[in-house]
């Protein structure tokens, strides 16, 4: 349950709760710890890339931001296309291979926009860093995603695109040597209505851009999926901790525990459960009834409100999860924190609210 | 006052809305925000989202309903569309031997291709939009003169716009091509179509707000309409206590800075028309769309 006894550490959670921040955080406490540490993030604030140092298109992708007498972080920036494009270079078999996939119109789309491919190439370059044993310790930030499990599916979605018909059915020879539609008989009739069917709805050229796509790519399906099977299996082990991060509020709790409990059943290894960003009770703020606001415009009143709601939701959490995950409360600061000094403070919260609310 | 030119008058020439915008920043209040403006205008309005969670029938008070069109309001009416569905109805329809349909729907290639196709559930969705306009709706329900869209946060926003030319550029020809093309013509056609990006007053939301107008602009050649900064903490008062005084007042106070700095670089940045919107202390359902309803109607008349 405490991230800092597992060697992976993978931070999860809905789209804006703070993930990358929280990464940083956990990863820089860590190293002030002692650690080897590295921090995986993909979408950083601007304050917060200046902050670790990294930024888009440069040579290196690893940037050291912080060397203790023992201990250190270095900051990495996920590049999805970049990833992708590195894994046809090792996998593809030769020269030629290599020159049709990166060639294919279909490569531009797919490295792009094809539904759990950012994803895959996470958990890809992941287990690429955990085998080099370069890093004692290795946070990673997870990419922001409609259904927040996509990520934990996308090894297993390819593989199962890999195992399925689909890929024999695309990869039978369905042109001629001239190009032309070649139809089989190997289905029987209603194969043939099946391929006619799918002719009549998107097209010979479609049909021929895909085929020739997965041709040129079936050289690395091997590769690919066994690197699939290894990236389930680290992500599954008990090597792996996973850290849920909600925002507050009664409102976000279904969608939190839903998470945990999807998280659980795919057999995962879920930790600590953070709710960031609650509003804090200030000043003489009773929090016996909901305090009720006069105006719109009194903000006092209205942090009031805020606090109370936020807590509710945060007591509600504890209630359905807390005796088996530690939940830990971070409160709302007057700014983001993204300097070094800020995070560091961060880090330290987040490591005494976990120690304090393991069983 | 509404004047000829305003914003709200600009609105509701449309008759499609796409409700853009970061996880997290309040896209489906907003869609049933704009939804109870133009119900209450006296337009026929069609809600429609994609999330299986529904959260538009939650914010409009009535409870999942699975696809089904539900009226929520005179004139306001919310449904829950399911991409999938659509592209199974579509091989349906095209496919007229029972057989045969069951079989290409059961085939891998099917659902690995409309899985994984980039583009493609996207365009159906736009798709089924484009036939609810045209008059296709179920007996008893009539045709919407404005469909708002709220559509699914993504990593990069400019995706489900750009899906349909997408589709439209790979496959040529064909049903779903020239599916794909009719939808991309009506979205480019801004006399009929329009986006509205929501975003609130923080750096996260609204670096990706100008992200996402800048991809517009260079990828679709378009700009939103409108963009909403939504749950903006109140402006803060002529006397403001020293600091360390009230550690209320001292967050409250921070945070309307964060709110007001991150206002202004959106403002820098887009220079197009931009409608504040407060937090409010009460919790996400109709009475909220109503209140929020109002602030809006008030940015949207006097222009920005």
């Amino acid at each position: 349950m405490n991230p800092s006894d597992h060697p992976l550490v993978i931070v999860v959670g809905a789209g804006g709760v703070g993930k990358t921040t929280l990464a940083a955080a956990l990863a820089l406490n860590q190293a002030q710890h002692g650690d080897d540490t590295l921090v995986m993030t993909f979408d950083p604030s601007l304050r917060l890339k200046d902050t670790l140092g990294i930024h888009e298109g440069e040579e290196s992708d690893e940037v050291k931001v912080a060397d203790y007498d023992d201990g250190s972080l270095t900051a990495s920036l996920l590049d999805a296309r970049r990833t992708f494009d590195r894994l046809i270079d090792r996998y593809a078999p030769d020269e030629e291979a290599r020159r049709r996939i990166l060639t294919n119109r279909f490569y531009d789309h797919l490295s792009g926009s094809l539904a759990g491919v950012l994803e895959y190439m996470a958990s890809e370059r992941l287990f690429e860093i955990s085998q080099s044993g370069r890093f004692g310790r290795i946070v990673l930030d997870t990419p922001p995603t409609r259904q927040a499990l996509d990520f934990l599916g996308a090894p297993e979605r390819i593989v199962g695109f890999l195992e399925s018909g689909a890929l024999r059915i695309a990869l039978k020879p369905w042109f001629d040597a001239r190009g032309r539609f070649r139809a089989t008989a190997k289905f029987g009739i209603i194969g043939r209505n099946v391929e006619s069917f799918f002719d009549r709805m998107v097209g010979l050229e479609l049909l021929r851009d895909m085929a020739e796509f997965f041709q040129a790519f079936a050289p690395l399906f091997d590769g690919f999926r066994e690197r699939a099977l290894e990236v389930q299996e680290l992500l599954r082990s008990s090597d792996t901790l996973f850290m849920l991060v909600s925002a507050p509020g009664p409102q976000r709790v279904a969608d939190t525990l839903f998470f945990a409990r999807r998280l659980k059943e795919a057999g995962y290894n879920l930790g600590p459960v953070v709710v960031n960003r609650l509003h804090p009770h200030l000043g003489n703020d009773s929090k016996a009834g909901l305090p009720t606001v006069g105006s719109d415009q009194d903000g006092r009143r209205l942090l009031q409100w805020l606090a109370h709601r936020d807590a509710q939701g945060a007591a509600h959490l504890r209630d359905l999860l807390g005796k088996s995950h530690p939940v830990v409360e971070l409160e709302l600061r007057p700014d983001e924190p993204t300097d070094v000094q800020a995070l560091a403070q961060l880090g330290d919260q987040l490591r005494k609210g976990i120690e304090d609310n393991l069983g | 006052m509404q004047t000829e030119n305003s914003i709200f008058a600009r609105l509701t020439e449309l008759k499609l809305i796409v409700v853009t915008g970061k996880g997290g920043v309040g896209k489906s209040t907003l869609t049933s925000v704009l939804g109870r403006l133009f119900a209450d205008a006296g337009r026929q309005t069609f809600l429609v989202e994609v999330d299986p969670r529904e959260n538009l029938h939650q914010l409009l008070g009535v409870p999942p309903s699975g696809g089904d069109i539900v009226e929520v309001a005179p004139r306001l009416r919310v449904q829950h569309i399911e991409p999938r569905t659509i592209l199974d109805d579509l091989v349906r329809e095209k496919l007229k031997v029972d057989v045969v349909a069951s079989k290409v729907l059961a085939s891998p290639v099917h659902k690995h291709f409309t899985e994984g196709a980039p583009g493609l559930k996207e365009a159906a969705v736009f798709g089924r939009i484009l036939r609810l306009l045209r008059g296709h709706t179920p007996r008893g329900i009539p045709t919407p003169d404005v469909v708002i869209l709220d559509a699914p946060a993504t990593g990069h926003g400019v995706s489900w716009l750009a899906a349909a030319q997408l589709v439209a550029d790979v496959i040529s020809s064909g049903p779903i091509g020239h599916l794909a093309a009719e939808v991309a013509a009506f979205l480019k056609d801004n006399q009929q179509s329009g986006v509205v990006v929501i975003t609130t007053g923080e750096e996260m939301p609204v670096q990706e707000t100008l992200e996402l107008i800048h991809s517009m602009r260079i990828r679709l050649n378009q700009a939103p309409e409108l963009v909403i900064a939504n749950a903006l903490y109140p402006t803060l008062p002529p006397e403001i206590p020293a600091e360390g005084e009230d550690p209320l007042f001292d967050l409250w106070y921070s945070r309307r800075q964060i709110n007001d700095s991150e206002l202004e670089r959106l403002d820098e940045g887009w220079l197009g028309p931009l409608a504040e919107l407060p937090i409010l202390p009460i919790e996400p359902g109709p009475a909220l769309v109503g209140r929020l309803s109002r602030y809006l109607k008030r940015e949207l008349e006097t222009g920005s």
